[in-house]
């Protein structure tokens, strides 16, 4: 066991975990940020999906030592009040079935339109196809990045 | 959420200020009265107003509670039920505030499953909305001293047009809660529904895009443990042995013990590691060094049994349905068609693997967070615990988390059972979450099937005769003898409507160690796409456009044929396609619901994709048509993965995948670019949505690829590149 200082969400944190233990169950189980969820626990379905210094990456395969000290930003981290672009536009096109896997696939939405903020359907393909959901609301999610698109190159304008 | 242990009047106050709190699954005592006795509080001791029956609380201002009491999964029952409620009731659903309520018999039935909700408790629930604001019109009315039928109401009140006088449901429900209830309630014309038919907002996604949604795998009571379950990895076994000091080496882990799963009769022995965290638990697991005994179910291997079952399928087998003569029409022609298609078994792979929390105190009162299809699990815990029956909703308490996808599987409270045990066992919190792996490997499974075709046709090459035969495990038989009567689940969505001459449909049952269950359309999932196959290759065997064919065939079933004329207008069916393009359609009846997909296919720079499928929907009356269209779109993402990526395989008695890394999923690259789903309006009852659009969509698939490619595809899955 070690300590651990963990940056969060823009709040710090110290936690006591075994330095190979997953960032996934320290965020979920000793810090109750629960919103990030297991899934595989291999980087497969992505519903784990956190930020990274600003990168989506898999919290299932990252061990806690790794996530020490960086900036890291989970689904309760992106808003307050559901106000994130990627957030809005996901209600408004109604995205979510069982909802488990949409905080990973709101992350990756997110991270990807950081970095470009006008993807093209095959951007989005690149970025989205490391997520998994089994309820199939894919046609709605493309739909929801391209709003969201819409919505912050309007805003910047 | 953490423990709370607050007194109960501060609870109410909390509970004003958020709607969340609510919803939430946590270990809540609160002190009653002043005495030292703790109780369990649950979402229903939160709520202020008057209870005019279990689903609608109304207080004297604000909104009007109604309680979502069925589970949410993804279907939208959530807001599914109170919306029917409040389409008679007459409040707008502004005005509803929907809290999920606990499990209890105070609900009736609470599981879920064949696509039923809606389907049975349409008519109920708008009695029960037209009874209670029966009531209130009668107590405004008395109060007023004016005749009923000069009082209406609108929005949550009351009113009399003639004097402007009005008043709110909230000043009244006291009143009238003591009204005798008047059971002859006339319910609303189709034609005046203000809510039912009108797509609105889901109320619970606002908390499924910001990680506040609670799931079971999200709860976290006081003191709670984490546990994994070692199983063997054979379908079952006897445990020989293991290395209990081993794991316990393992620093945070606290317990080692044995428990048991009941699997269609069968029970099946797992190791529990239960530690402080859930990594502790699993690095304990991986130092079992479990030993079992499996010579008997080490011989099951799904290449053999699919032998099996194809030369089962020569066999004449159990009459379903018998039309005209067919043996007589097929012997009297050399013009045939004779072919076999296979379907595999399945995993259900909900994206929350299964999971359980469980507390049976030292007290002998039970707190469950059930991640469960039937959450209704006070009954077998009281029976266990030696709690008397009526007693049983006092002791013990049941959250109904939502849930990461159920798709059947959920309705198997395997997980609950393993953590009851341990829970029971050691006293304490226990949450039990599978890993992907053991969720993919220990099943039950979706059933794998063989289905044997024969055609007859005449000179022309004009049907005169067809017959399946289908060849399968049957769910209901499991472990016992099915004494020569077809299980009443394995002929779903076998279209005996189909107008051929001579008709035969039969049944071959087959035996296997293989634990099958209900999965996401249960047996339509299996005939719909073999059935709907073969009647396209007899449509292009005539000569005949496979939509015409259908529309000819199915001329005594108008529904149907309204359905494939819809389908037609809406996908251009009539349009020529370009060269590497291809397109085929499939139209099936499940669940009181009749869906039409239509698949386009499109050859690109050597690589296959689905630019759109277009489906059509009649499933009578609907409650919100954006949910439908939801589930319908998600429908055909989870057939095409069952059509398009991995089978579960069994070699040597294990199933040979386990992550989604070798049982691969659908993903966003490889979904049609764009789904349209259009709905049929009409008057009929209600039919299912959670499922019927799933059967039509391999089928769809499998004849577009023969249009394209003129090659038949008769084995699910296949890789779509290869075509």
């Amino acid at each position: 066991m070690a300590t651990f200082k963990l940056n969060i969400n823009q709040k710090s944190y110290e936690v006591e975990a075994d330095p190979q233990t997953p960032l996934l169950w320290v965020i979920r189980d000793e810090l109750g940020l629960t919103g990030t969820k297991y899934g595989c626990g291999i980087a497969q379905c992505g519903a784990c999906t956190v930020h990274l210094n600003g990168t989506a990456v898999r919290s299932c395969s990252i061990p806690v030592s790794a996530g020490a000290s960086q900036q890291i930003t989970t689904i309760e981290g992106l808003s307050e009040d559901n106000s994130h672009p990627v957030q809005k536009a996901w209600l408004d096109v109604q995205a979510p079935q069982c909802g488990y896997c949409q905080s990973g696939q709101i992350m990756s939405a997110a991270a990807l339109l950081d970095r470009n903020p006008n993807p093209s359907d095959d951007d989005i393909d690149q970025a989205m196809s490391g997520n998994i959901c089994r309820c199939g609301t894919y046609t709605r999610i493309r739909k929801a990045i391209h709003l969201a698109s819409n919505e912050i190159s309007n805003g910047s304008k | 959420m953490e423990a709370n242990k607050v007194k109960r009047r501060d609870f109410l106050k909390v509970a004003g200020i958020t709607g969340a709190f609510f919803a939430v699954g946590f270990e809540s005592f609160a002190l009653t009265g002043g005495k030292a006795e703790l109780k369990t509080l649950m979402p229903e001791d939160f709520i202020n107003g008057v209870p005019m029956n279990p689903f609608v609380i109304i207080p004297e201002k604000g909104k009007i509670t109604m309680m979502a009491h069925i589970p949410e999964l993804g279907q939208g029952i959530f807001q599914g039920i109170p919306a029917i409620v409040a389409e008679e009731l007459d409040v707008d659903m502004d005005q509803v505030e929907i809290v999920k309520s606990s499990a209890s018999r105070a609900y009736g039935r609470q599981s879920i499953g064949g696509s039923r909700s809606v389907r049975t408790q349409f008519t109920p629930m708008r009695k029960l909305g037209a009874t209670t604001r029966d009531a209130l019109l009668r107590t405004a009315a008395e109060k007023w001293g004016v005749p009923v039928n000069e009082c209406s109401t609108d929005s949550g009140k009351v009113l009399h047009k003639s004097s402007g006088k009005e008043i709110t449901y909230g000043e009244l429900a006291a009143e009238a809660k003591a009204q005798t209830l008047n059971k002859e309630v006339k319910l609303k014309e189709k034609k005046d529904f203000k809510i039912i038919g009108k797509a609105t907002h889901r109320p619970d996604l606002g908390n499924k895009v910001n990680g506040q949604a609670d799931y079971g795998m999200d709860a976290r009571p006081e003191g709670l443990l984490y546990a994994t379950v070692e199983r063997c990895p054979t379908l079952q076994g006897k445990l020989t042995g293991y290395d209990k000091a081993a794991a316990m080496s393992v620093e945070g882990v606290v317990e080692i013990l044995e428990v048991t799963r009941n699997v269609y009769g069968k029970r099946n022995t797992g190791i529990a590691v239960v530690a402080k965290n859930q990594f502790a638990a699993l690095q304990g697991r991986k130092k079992l060094n479990a030993q079992w005994e499996n010579a008997e179910f080490s011989k099951v291997d799904t290449e053999k049994l699919f032998t099996d079952m194809e030369n089962l399928s020569k066999d004449l087998g159990m009459e379903h349905v018998e039309k005209g003569d067919f043996a007589g029409a097929y012997a009297a022609t050399d013009n045939r068609l004779d072919v076999v298609y296979k379907l595999p078994y399945l995993s259900h792979s909900c994206m929350e693997p299964m999971n359980a929390t469980v507390h049976v105190r030292e007290d002998n009162t039970a707190e469950v967070w059930a991640s469960s299809q039937s959450p209704q699990v006070h009954r077998t815990i009281a029976q266990d615990l030696g709690i008397p029956q009526d007693q049983a909703e006092d002791k013990i308490k049941v959250h109904m988390p939502f849930m990461g996808g159920g798709f059947g599987r959920r309705s198997m409270n395997d997980s609950f059972e393993e953590c009851y045990q341990i829970s029971k066992a050691l006293r304490k919190p226990i949450k039990l979450v599978w890993t992907r792996e053991d969720d993919t490997q220990q099943g039950p499974f979706r059933q794998g099937t063989v289905h044997r075709f024969a055609a007859s046709f005449d000179e022309d090459n004009q049907p005169t005769g067809m017959q399946t035969k289908m060849v399968s495990q049957a769910i209901t038989t499991q472990g016992r003898d099915s004494r020569g009567r077809i299980p009443f689940e394995v002929m779903e969505s076998i279209n005996t409507h189909y107008g051929f001459e001579n008709m035969s449909v039969r049944f071959n049952e087959y035996k296997s160690q293989i634990p099958i269950h209900w999965w996401r359309s249960v047996f339509a999932a299996t005939n719909g796409p073999a059935f709907e196959a073969f009647i396209d290759e007899m449509a292009v065997k005539s000569g005949k456009d496979p939509l015409a064919f259908r529309k000819e065939y199915l001329k005594s079933e108008p529904r149907f044929v309204k359905v494939l004329e819809r389908l037609e207008k809406e996908s251009y069916w009539n349009r020529k396609l370009g060269a590497n393009e291809g397109k085929g359609l499939a139209i099936v009846e499940s669940f009181g619901t009749i869906v039409a997909q239509a698949v386009f296919l499109k050859k690109e720079n050597g690589k296959v994709s689905i630019p759109k499928v277009v489906a059509v929907v009649d499933c009578g009356i609907y409650i919100n048509p954006d949910q439908v269209k939801a589930q319908t779109e998600g429908n055909i993402i989870f057939g095409l993965t069952a059509a398009l990526k991995d089978p579960i395989t069994f070699k040597n008695g294990a199933a040979e995948q386990a992550n989604f890394d070798t049982y691969r999923m659908l993903r966003m690259n490889e979904a049609p670019r764009e789904i349209e789903v259009h709905l049929i309006d009409n008057n009929e009852a209600p039919g299912g949505v959670g499922e019927p659009g799933l059967p039509p969509i391999a089928a769809a698939l499998m004849n577009a690829v023969a249009n394209m490619s003129g090659k038949r595809l008769r084995e699910l899955p296949f890789d779509l590149q290869s075509v």
